[in-house]
């Protein structure tokens, strides 16, 4: 831990370190940190909100379905990387938030009612994560035990999902529809504004977000609870002889992460106006797992980053490589794994920290 | 009345050799290995392949299963050497790296081969008992899963490869200290493992459609039963958990619908994991410790 | 039925006179109306592409097919089919085409078919501009086809959307198209009820294939109806449409079973079908794990009839499997390889000349290869790609002449009437065609007042919205 911290702490002058790490933006458990992060971090930001200005409105609204993954990964993110509890099952989560965001907002109607849909969909979305969590962590069920329990859980999802063909499978005006999904979900709408898949509302709305999730998350990760969830998985024992009740803060970092797969999964409601239960099934449980240790899971910027980049790099290949597409992807998974065991992302944004350290 | 208990029965013992044959060469690779292996689907496909293949061009059936199972495990080899070796001791690692793996092995079939092969035809036949009829094959196939089951607890424990398995499983270390070569050993179970997939995918051949993603059926019933089981015994884990499963599976899906059978098998393997999360062979493995203490007091 | 088997001499015969009777350009003006007329306007001179000075370079043909995923046993055939009609267009041919069906052309007016309906079209690609196929992978996932959709319309901006296998993946593409106001074409069988102004369908519905398939085994062997479905759209709504329907063809349904998809074990399942004493079945199960189903059977020693709207055309399960599995199934088909027409035999070895290797020709192959034919056909009469004149000729009552018969866009339902053949499958798996009906139209969303020619809707329509239905849902 201590050569994050000293990567960290580079090159960053005394009052914006203190600033920054007072407000738990930077700190001993983020990974990156100091000037070249925080100018990085506006840069990115900056040039990503502008770029419908000078780059094609098009490729903004495609890299909005790549963003929406990003709450989804970072949950997954914080849940492995700083605390060790791996769940393949985050995307149940996804689609719960999605599946009650769309019974509420077709029974709610549009306008204003579609924010209250959102709302209480992350409620529900939390509800869900902590009674399940409360279910893993209060039985003590050890962690390696975990991923196949949460994965069980999502297939019992798809499987209950897959099976509400029938025209009785209706929650008011709300119609499951089985395999084929849910259809005619209406967008997000505040005022003038509608969050869809077509108009950049919903880019900046994303964007925001994201941004917001990850400077949050940092600030959770350096906080003291952060720190106690970070002895948690390096040992449990200690923690625990140590007076701190585990399961609380195991449980409530679960439904932080359920709840911002819920996030994800209301966007892509709002996103797409559709929601299918092969978004909870055994290929989509795979991927958030995927971003996250391909971008390395100790670091939220990483995860960020990657998550985009394998998003974009899959959809590129599905447009330009056809059949090979899943080839391509295989190797880079495998090859990366090897190259990289680390993570590829983390791998290479040390790299370039410390180069622009040895420069100086 | 007699003819319904079979059907039962029947169907139970097709359900319990599914889910033994799904998880066997899975729980050998994670037992030994501590990796959790995501192309195990796609082993299994190969083993499927190969076989219809060797079929096609004449092979019989039996020469050709045990073909698939030679193939798929020297191929488990390789992999072994060339991938899974870097992954020892990052288990996280290695479900990406097979992850990659599996999705290389399978639209790799479907642009070599194309989207499916021809069918086997089903040996053997089919019986009848009262109103029912069956399909003698999967009762073969429900015998074969005990005498596999058999043979791996001969190896395991009659065998010197079994104990230095073992050995090695128990405490690396002190194996290799032990002049156990535990580099060998890992190569040999992830082999004996991937063999195991190819004869799963061999036999379950003539029962289904050959096509690159043969092998997703078999996932996710293969993880249940390899979670419930446990690490502690591989081959008791295996026998306990599925015959638990398909003891829940059986009576549902015969009697209410195949959703039901479905979502009862998953239910019961949430509350299991949740309730008996060492896994079963680690509680049988337990009780029969404390019985065998008990009796060994008693004489004393 | 009759002029199929009439012989290849009287055939030839027919037309020779024909040919005397009629000048051949004159037929062919009438009957691929487009062809000869646009070759006039394109040798007359330019006044037709100075009016439209935007539309040059390639015509882009958008098109989703998977090519990896669960679905790529059916996507490869149809994105192979598009291909083929596309060089074909390109290379200045043309499915005949017309507002009328095949009329009376032989001898005292009696019908005859004809040995190919491709004919030279005098246009290269569309007015003159090349077909350019732009075809990403959807890997067979719902929210790559989200956007990839989009990517089509707005990126690529093309001139046409075709695509999709599963319902699904249709149902995830209809709000993005909808939204872009693109043109999209579902070239696949599907459960119905489509009513979309934006959405041409070429496939067969239930309407078209059930009723069918359900009479001629009603017919054949008997009253007693068991339906093992996949639970899933398609199957729960084709087993209430069997439950319908029964009454009123004399049946009667004795069990129905909803299997899900996730299912590979059809031991319990063969155990109700023979407890419920049925007389054959009607199959709805579907995809890769349900295809277990028939060598389990057939192991098992179940030996029932079976009728289907699925089988065999869509999945080629008649190839895939080894005999006798599929023994016994009957299925009503809108298209398969096996048609033993000239026409048809024609087009599957051109087919097979540019894909030596293609494992079947399927139903949505055909169905694929018809619909860019048929769009191709229509920009020539509206002269522009411009999709508002486009989808007027299409809307204007027009139909092709398919391999497998004359197939007529419906303006009100923009669904197309087919040639449904009963094909049987015997023991070494060879089909043979028993039954015909040569123009089967869509008309269940007409008879719930769908007209898009004057009310433009967005939706799909189930049998719950029928009230015809409302006792068998």
């Amino acid at each position: 831990m201590s050569s994050y911290h000293s990567l960290a702490a580079s090159g960053t002058s005394a009052s914006l370190r203190s600033f920054l790490e007072r407000a738990g933006l930077d700190g001993q458990l983020t990974v990156f940190g100091g000037r070249w992060y925080w100018s990085l971090f506006i840069l990115v930001f900056g040039a990503a909100a502008t770029f419908p200005i000078y780059g094609s409105v098009f490729t903004a609204l495609n890299f909005t379905s790549f963003l929406i993954n990003v709450p989804l990964a970072l949950g997954l993110a914080l849940l492995w990387g700083y605390c060790g509890v791996l769940s393949f099952g985050q995307v149940a989560f996804f689609g719960i938030g999605g599946y009650a965001y769309g019974v509420l907002a077709i029974n709610w109607g549009l306008g204003a009612a579609t924010v209250g849909a959102a709302v209480c969909a992350l409620g529900l979305t939390a509800l869900a994560a902590a009674a399940f969590g409360y279910f893993l962590f209060y039985g003590r069920v050890s962690a390696w035990i975990i991923p196949v329990l949460t994965l069980v859980l999502t297939l019992m999802l798809e499987t209950f999902l897959g099976q509400t063909a029938g025209l009785e499978w209706r929650i008011g005006d709300a119609q499951l529809g089985g395999f084929n999904g849910m259809t005619n979900i209406p967008s997000i709408t505040v005022g003038p504004f509608s969050f869809d898949g077509f108009s950049l509302p919903l880019f900046y709305l994303v964007l925001a977000l994201v941004a917001l999730t990850l400077a949050g998350l940092r600030m959770l990760a350096n906080s003291h609870f952060g720190h106690i969830s970070m002895a948690i998985q390096e040992d449990q024992e200690r923690a625990e002889l140590l007076g701190y009740d585990i399961r609380r803060y195991q449980l409530a970092i679960f439904v932080i992460a359920g709840l911002l797969a819920g996030l994800s999964g209301i966007l892509y409601a709002s996103w797409g106006n559709f929601i299918q239960p092969t978004s909870v099934g055994l290929l989509a449980s795979t991927f958030p797992v995927l971003w996250v240790a391909v971008s390395g899971r100790r670091s939220l910027t990483s995860v960020a980053i990657g998550t985009v980049a394998l998003s974009a790099l899959s959809d590129t290949l599905a447009v330009y490589s056809g059949e090979l597409a899943f080839v391509a992807m295989g190797a880079i998974l495998l090859f990366g794994m090897m190259a990289a065991p680390n993570g590829m992302v983390i791998t290479l944004l040390r790299g370039i920290a410390r180069l622009s350290r040895a420069r100086k | 009345m007699t003819s319904d208990l079979f059907n039962l029965g029947y169907q139970f013992l097709v359900n319990i050799s599914f889910l033994m044959f799904a998880a066997m060469g899975l729980i050998i690779v994670l037992g030994m290995l501590n990796i959790i292996n995501l192309a195990h689907g796609e082993f299994i496909m190969m083993g499927a392949y190969t076989a219809t293949i060797a079929v096609h061009n004449g092979v019989p059936f039996v020469l050709a299963v045990m073909l698939a199972t030679f193939a798929v495990g020297i191929f488990g080899a390789v992999i072994e050497r060339l991938v899974i070796r870097r992954f020892y001791g990052n288990k996280l690692n290695a479900l990406v790296a097979t992850f990659g793996l599996s999705l290389i092995i399978s639209q790799g079939t479907l642009l070599l081969f194309g989207p499916f092969l021809q069918g086997i035809k089903m040996p053997l036949g089919g019986f009848k008992v009262g109103d029912y009829s069956y399909a003698s094959y999967l009762l073969v196939i429900a015998g074969l899963a005990f005498v596999v089951l058999g043979a791996l607890w001969f190896l395991f424990y009659r065998t010197r490869l079994g104990v230095d398995m073992r050995a090695t499983m128990q405490n690396p270390d002190m194996a290799r200290a032990l002049g156990v070569n535990t580099s060998r050993i890992y190569m040999f179970s992830f082999a004996l493992g991937a063999a195991l997939a190819g004869l799963t995918g061999a036999l379950y051949a003539p029962t289904t459609t050959i096509v690159p993603l043969f092998g997703s059926s078999f996932i996710a019933p293969a993880f249940i039963t390899v979670v419930i089981g446990g690490g502690a015994n591989p081959l008791i884990g295996a026998l306990a958990s599925s015959s638990l499963l398909a003891l829940v599976q059986t009576p549902l899906s015969s009697e209410f619908s195949a959703f039901a059978g479905r979502i009862g098998l998953m239910f019961a393997a949430l509350l299991m994991m949740r309730f008996l999360p060492d896994g079963l062979s680690h509680y049988i493995q337990a009780a029969f410790l404390n019985r065998r203490r008990a009796r060994a007091e008693k004489i004393r | 039925m009759s002029e199929q088997e009439a012989g290849s001499d009287k055939e030839s015969a027919i037309r020779n006179l024909e040919a005397d009777a009629m000048p051949r350009t004159t037929r062919r003006q009438f009957l691929a109306g487009s062809a000869a007329g646009i070759a006039a306007v394109g040798t007359l001179g330019f006044p037709a592409i100075k009016v439209r000075a935007a539309e040059n370079g390639p015509v882009k043909f958008g098109l989703l097919e998977d090519q990896s995923g669960n679905f790529a046993l059916f996507g490869l055939p149809k994105l192979h089919a598009t291909q083929l009609a596309i060089k074909e267009i390109n290379d200045g041919f043309t499915l005949l085409s017309g507002p009328t069906g095949p009329g009376g052309t032989g001898k005292d007016g009696a019908y005859s078919e004809l040995a190919d309906t491709l004919v030279e079209s005098g246009d290269k690609g569309i007015n003159g501009r090349q077909l350019e196929l732009i075809s990403p992978d959807p890997q067979s996932e719902p929210r790559m086809y989200q956007q990839l959709t989009k990517r089509l319309g707005l990126e690529d901006e093309v001139d046409v959307i075709m695509g999709a296998f599963a319902s699904a993946n249709r149902e995830a593409m209809r709000p993005v198209i909808d939204q872009m106001k693109k043109m999209y074409w579902y070239n696949n069988q599907y459960e119905g009820g489509v009513a979309d102004k934006y959405t041409f369908c070429t496939g067969a519905v239930a309407e078209q294939q059930i009723i069918p398939a359900m009479q001629y085994c009603i017919s054949k062997f008997g009253k007693r109806i068991y339906i093992p479905a996949a639970d899933y759209n398609f199957g729960q709504l084709s087993a209430m449409w069997t439950r319908a329907m029964a009454p009123l063809l004399g049946g009667e349904v004795v069990g129905q079973e909803f299997i899900p998809l996730s299912v590979t074990d059809f031991t319990s399942t063969i155990a109700r079908i023979e407890q419920a004493k049925a007389d054959w079945l009607m199959m709805y199960i579907t995809g890769q794990n349900h295809a277990n189903f028939y060598p389990q059977a057939n192991a098992a020693g179940l030996k029932r009839p079976m009728g289907s709207s699925i089988n065999l055309a869509q999945g080629y399960e008649h190839k895939r499997f080894a005999a006798p599995a599929l023994a016994g199934m009957n299925v009503a088909v809108s298209y398969m390889e096996e048609i033993p027409t000239p026409r048809n035999q024609a087009f599957v070895k051109r087919f097979r000349a540019m894909f030596p290797d293609e494992p079947y020709i399927q139903q949505e192959a055909h169905s694929a290869y018809v619909a860019t034919h048929l769009y191709a056909v229509a920009c020539r009469l509206a002269k522009t790609t411009e999709q508002g004149a486009v989808m007027e000729v299409l809307e204007s009552g027009i139909g092709i002449e398919a391999p497998a018969g004359w197939m007529f866009m419906d303006p009100a339902t923009h669904h197309m009437s087919q040639h449904i053949r009963m094909a049987s499958c015997d023991e070494n798996h060879n089909i043979t065609f028993v039954q015909e009906w040569p123009s089967i139209e869509p008309w269940w969303t007409r008879r719930l007042g769908v007209n898009l020619v004057k009310n433009p809707e967005f939706k799909q329509y189930t049998p719950a919205d029928d009230p015809a239905f409302k006792q068998f849902i």
